[in-house]
C-alpha cells in the first residue's frame, strides 16, 4: 500500500493566522493555520476567479482570499462576499478540503478521504526544509548512508558523530522539498549545515 | 491554427513614440515573432510572412496579422482639447491576455488589492450597474457604476464616491471612463491595451486622457505602475492562467455582470485566443 500521507511543511515554519502553499502529489494546496491554531489544508483556488488561496488572509478562524475578500470557514463553505455584504452566499460555493494533520511537528497532508495515521517519527525532532533540483536518487548517490524513497533514513556523520536522520520528500514541478529532521539532543546548526552541504552534493550528482 | 477571427482583430506591439524615437522592438504577437521598427519615415510591422497591416492610435502601434475586419476603434477624448495624454509604458504579466482585461473591468477587487488607493474596508458593496453590448458598435459596455474609493487619482484629495463606466471595443483592449477630481463635469479616461504575446504571456500597456495640469508626469506614471503591479500579483496567480468561458469553471456573482458579459462576447465572437473552452 503506498504512502498517501505527504509532509508538506514543518510545525515550525507556520505560526498561527498565516497561510502558506503546500502539495499533494501535483495538487497545489493552501495550508493555513487559524488564529485559534487549528490547522487545515485546501485546494489553492477561490472557486469564484481561481486566485491562489496559499496568497490568502487570515482573520479568526476564517480564510479570505486577497483578490476580492470572498471568506471561507472551517468547514471550506464560504461565509462572506464582500461585494455583497447583505447576501449569504450558497451553500454550493465550496473549497475541497484535503486531510491535514500535525505530528511529530510536521505537517502532512492526504485526500480528504485517507484513514490511517502518517509514519511516527519517534526519537526526532523537526531541523528544517530545504529545496533541491534533483531526484531522490541523486540524494541517495551523494549520501549512500541513506536509504527509502518517500522517507529517506540512516545514520550519517555530523560534527564527527553519528547521528539519525529522516529526510521526508515532497515532488514539486522543479525538483524535491526535504522536510529534514534529526535525532533529540542533536547539533542542530552542524545538522543544518550537513543539510545543505548534501543539497550540494546531491544536485551535483543530480546533473552528472 | 489560429482563427481568423483572432488574426482579423488590432493588437497594440508598441509605443508609438518609442519606435518614432528610433527604437526597434523585436517582440512578439499571438505566438508569431514580429520586428516593429521605422522604415523609410514609416513605422512598419514585420512578421515570418512579411509586414503585418499597421496603424497608430492613442499613442500606441497596432497591428492585424490577418485581414482587419474593421477599422481599430476610436476613443474620441483622445482629441479633446485640454486632456493629457499620457503613454504609462509597458508591464509584462504571466497571464492570458484575456484575464488582463477582465481584471481592469473589476471593481470588487479594489479594496483588497489596491487597499486605500482604489478602495478600502468596509466600504466595500458593488451597487446593482448596467450592462449591454451594444449593438452598433458590438462593444461590452458597463455605465451606472460608482465605487467608494479613498484615493481615486493622483488628483484626488480625500475619499470620494466616483462614477465609472466601461467598454471593451477590441478583445484586448479596454477603456474606462471615470469621475474626474480636478472637473466634476468630465470624465478621466484610462486605456489598457493588452499585446498578446502568448496565450499565456502579454505585455500590458495602459494608457491615459486626463484634466490634470498639476501632477508632474512622472507621478502620473509612477500612480498607474503602482495600480497594474498590484494586479500583476493577482493575474500571475490566477488558476488556470487562462480564462475559462465555459460556466461551471468559475463561480460569478451580481457584481461580476461586467466581467460575465466580456466572457460571452468573447466566446460568441469567437475571440478565444487565451480563452479555455472545456473545463479541466
Amino acid at each position: 500500500m503506498t504512502q498517501r500521507w505527504t509532509a508538506t511543511g514543518l510545525s515550525q515554519d507556520l505560526p498561527k493566522a498565516v497561510a502558506m502553499a503546500g502539495h499533494w502529489q501535483g495538487h497545489d494546496l493552501a495550508v493555513w493555520r487559524s488564529a485559534s491554531g487549528r490547522l487545515q489544508a485546501w485546494n489553492d483556488r477561490c472557486p469564484h476567479r481561481g486566485m491562489r488561496l496559499s496568497h490568502g488572509f487570515v482573520r479568526g478562524e476564517t480564510l479570505a482570499c486577497i483578490y476580492h475578500g470572498w471568506v471561507y470557514g472551517a468547514d471550506g463553505g464560504c461565509k462572506h462576499i464582500p461585494a455583497h455584504p447583505a447576501l449569504t452566499p450558497p451553500a454550493t460555493i465550496r473549497v475541497a478540503a484535503f486531510a491535514c494533520v500535525e505530528q511529530d511537528g510536521v505537517i502532512w497532508v492526504a485526500p480528504a478521504e485517507t484513514v490511517g495515521a502518517p509514519v511516527a517519527l519517534r526519537g526526532l525532532q523537526p531541523l528544517r526544509s530545504i529545496s533541491l533540483t534533483c531526484d531522490v536518487v541523486a540524494v541517495r548517490l551523494a549520501e549512500p548512508a541513506l536509504s527509502g524513497d518517500d522517507v529517506l533514513r540512516g545514520l550519517v556523520q555530523i560534527g564527527g558523530q553519528a547521528c539519525e536522520v529522516c529526510l521526508l520528500v515532497q515532488h514539486g514541478a522543479s525538483g524535491l522539498t526535504l522536510h529534514a529532521l534529526c535525532a533529540v539532543g542533536a547539533d542542530r546548526i552542524a545538522a543544518s549545515r550537513w543539510l545543505e552541504d548534501l543539497r550540494r552534493r546531491a544536485e551535483r550528482k543530480g546533473a552528472a | 491554427m489560429i482563427a481568423p477571427e483572432v488574426m482579423n482583430e488590432w493588437y497594440p506591439v508598441a509605443m508609438a513614440a518609442q519606435i518614432c524615437a528610433g527604437q526597434r522592438r523585436v517582440t512578439q504577437l499571438l505566438g508569431q515573432p514580429i520586428t516593429v521598427h521605422v522604415q523609410d519615415g514609416v513605422i512598419v510591422v514585420t512578421g515570418q510572412a512579411g509586414p503585418l497591416h499597421v496603424t497608430e492610435a492613442f499613442g500606441h502601434v497596432w497591428a492585424c496579422p490577418g485581414t482587419p475586419a474593421h477599422p481599430l476603434f476610436p476613443i474620441p477624448e483622445a482629441l479633446e482639447t485640454g486632456r493629457r495624454l499620457v503613454d504609462v509604458g509597458v508591464v509584462r504579466v504571466k497571464c492570458s491576455p484575456l484575464r488582463a482585461v477582465e481584471n481592469f473591468l473589476d471593481i470588487a477587487h479594489f479594496p483588497f488589492v489596491h487597499t486605500d488607493v482604489l478602495g478600502a474596508e468596509p466600504h466595500t458593496e458593488v451597487n446593482r450597474y448596467e450592462v449591454q453590448i451594444r449593438e452598433d458598435s458590438d462593444e461590452v459596455w458597463a455605465t451606472k457604476v460608482t465605487f467608494y474609493q479613498p484615493q481615486a487619482a493622483k488628483s484626488a484629495e480625500g475619499g470620494i464616491v466616483t462614477q465609472y463606466m466601461y467598454r471593451v471595443p477590441a478583445p484586448t483592449a479596454a477603456v474606462l471612463y471615470k469621475t474626474c477630481p480636478a472637473r466634476p463635469d468630465a470624465w478621466d479616461v484610462i486605456g489598457i491595451f493588452v499585446q498578446p504575446l502568448s496565450e499565456e504571456l502579454c505585455d500590458v500597456w495602459p494608457w491615459m486622457a486626463l484634466y490634470d495640469d498639476a501632477t508632474p508626469q512622472a507621478e502620473l506614471i509612477a500612480f498607474q505602475q503602482m495600480i497594474f503591479l498590484q494586479d500583476r500579483s493577482i493575474l500571475e496567480n490566477q488558476i488556470p492562467r487562462l480564462l475559462p468561458l465555459d460556466p461551471g469553471m468559475e463561480i460569478p456573482t451580481q457584481a461580476d455582470l461586467t466581467s460575465i458579459a466580456y466572457r460571452r462576447w468573447l466566446k460568441k465572437r469567437g475571440l478565444t485566443y487565451g480563452a479555455q473552452m472545456v473545463a479541466a
